[in-house]
């Protein structure tokens, strides 16, 4: 059987994110199973969680400060309006 | 060729982009077995020590043995204390007066240990000297306790020691809460029963967890795990004699065993201290064994009667030679760390008047007369001895 492949964006999205998610349950398991105990897995996960949470975080700040200067560039200047206001 | 144009249309998310999405949602769904472990383990009521030690403890239950002890060794080594440093002007008061004060004719008669050679000179006042730990003991205290400075090296720390006259006491091995963690049939509630508490003089640490001491146990004549060979043992005979030796009968119980608690190799044995005592895996799942941390052991002299030592910032060599100097021919390591290290003695009977046998050992003097997780040992007046 073929998955559809008319689909719209959203529902493209939707499809990825559930097959991130089985790889990741895969993943979640495999490590439960190897692991000694549930208490090291808890630390690992832990550990990874934090560091992909710092990451997204700089990522999103980085990413509005971005926004927030090509905002700014495009923007004209307040002193430029107040110059054209004065001259007219 | 239409639908391709549609999905083709947005981008795709970047490898690396779903590979983080995929590490971040392994991780979540890994956290929730170990919340529902952790959550549990801290909810049942096994533990009577802060979160802190006990999730410490739920980790070396779960997995995290090896991770825990790292930690473990590399903040002692970071926080070990430096050789010398000012001299003691006084040893902390253990005891409630010079042992053989009172009373002589039967006293004479009986064996009373020899006090300590001080170490270190000048030797400070009552160095070494053996106090009774209960008043009104009479002529023959059970329990004798001392401290002495154990290391030359390292003047500041004191010992405490003390000595269990084997022929009035018997020795009760108590099971914890949590450990051992296999089903007993008498586990009792984690304490020393209150029916027994008034011929109590003295109660103290047990050893390692079973998973990380290498070793087994025998319960009230039964195997709990499976005795080890050349580990050294605790061992209660049915005719009620306490000796520590070398295990040689195989993994099964003898019969003529009442209870053995196994933990690690001997550090003394036959009178020498054990020629092998720096690290390996003998040593079971801990900190190394020059790390300088609150360690305990008991030992046995040459007459049948316990010794204990504890002291904190000792190496398992230090500890034994402790234990050596106090006259042990055979003796072995019991628990380590600040959180598990108590000998108590109690001054009067029905278990009134508790004092740890240093001032600081982190644990109440009241720690085994409400329920503890770990197991310990209860020293008990034998029955008709006067108090």
């Amino acid at each position: 059987m073929r998955l559809p492949r008319d689909i719209s964006p959203a529902a493209a999205s939707r499809r990825s994110f559930l097959a991130d998610l089985v790889i990741a349950l895969a993943l979640a398991a495999l490590a439960i199973v190897l692991a000694a105990g549930i208490g090291i897995v808890g630390v690992g996960a832990v550990l990874a969680l934090s560091a992909l949470l710092v990451w997204l975080g700089i990522e999103a700040v980085a990413v509005r400060l971005r926004r927030r200067r090509r905002r700014r560039a495009s923007a004209p200047e307040v002193g430029d309006q107040n110059r054209r206001l004065d001259a007219s | 060729m239409a639908t391709a144009r549609v999905e083709h249309r947005h981008p795709r998310i970047p490898f690396w982009r779903r590979a983080r999405r995929i590490f971040l949602l392994a991780a979540i769904a890994c956290l929730m077995p170990t919340a529902v472990s952790y959550i549990g383990a801290m909810t049942a009521g096994r533990h009577n020590v802060g979160l802190g030690v006990s999730s410490v403890e739920w980790l070396r239950e779960n997995g995290g043995n090896s991770f825990v002890s790292e930690i473990e060794n590399w903040y002692y080594s970071l926080t070990a204390p430096s050789k010398g440093g000012p001299p003691l002007n006084a040893l902390p008061h253990v005891g409630v007066g010079a042992a053989g004060e009172e009373g002589e004719g039967q006293a004479s008669k009986a064996y009373r240990p020899a006090n300590l050679k001080p170490l270190i000179h000048p030797a400070l006042p009552g160095e070494g000297v053996w106090k009774k730990a209960a008043a009104k003991a009479g002529p023959r205290p059970p329990v004798l306790l001392t401290t002495f400075r154990s290391d030359p090296e390292y003047p500041r720390f004191v010992a405490g020691i003390a000595w269990i006259d084997s022929s009035r006491t018997t020795l009760d091995y108590v099971p914890g809460l949590a450990e051992p963690p296999e089903p007993l049939a008498h586990r009792g509630n984690g304490e020393v029963p209150p029916s027994k508490r008034r011929q109590l003089v003295a109660t103290f640490n047990g050893g390692f967890p079973l998973e990380t001491s290498n070793a087994g146990l025998i319960y009230r004549g039964k195997i709990k795990e499976a005795m080890v060979n050349g580990i050294a043992t605790v061992v209660e005979y049915r005719d009620g004699r306490i000796d520590i030796v070398k295990w040689k009968s195989g993994p099964g119980a003898p019969a003529n065993i009442w209870f053995a608690k196994q933990n690690l190799p001997p550090i003394i044995d036959e009178g020498a201290l054990n020629p092998n005592l720096s690290d390996g895996p003998r040593w079971g799942e801990t900190v190394h064994n020059a790390i300088r941390v609150w360690r305990s052991g008991i030992g046995i002299d040459s007459h049948g009667n316990l010794l204990y030592a504890a002291a904190n910032y000792q190496t398992v060599e230090s500890l034994a030679k402790t234990l050596q100097r106090a006259g042990a021919v055979r003796a072995l390591e019991l628990d380590i760390n600040e959180d598990w290290t108590s000998f108590i003695s109690y001054r009067h009977p029905s278990a009134a008047d508790p004092s740890n046998l240093l001032p600081e050992m982190l644990r109440p003097a009241e720690r085994y007369l409400t329920p503890d997780e770990r197991d310990f040992f209860a020293v008990y007046l034998r029955s008709g001895q006067p108090w």
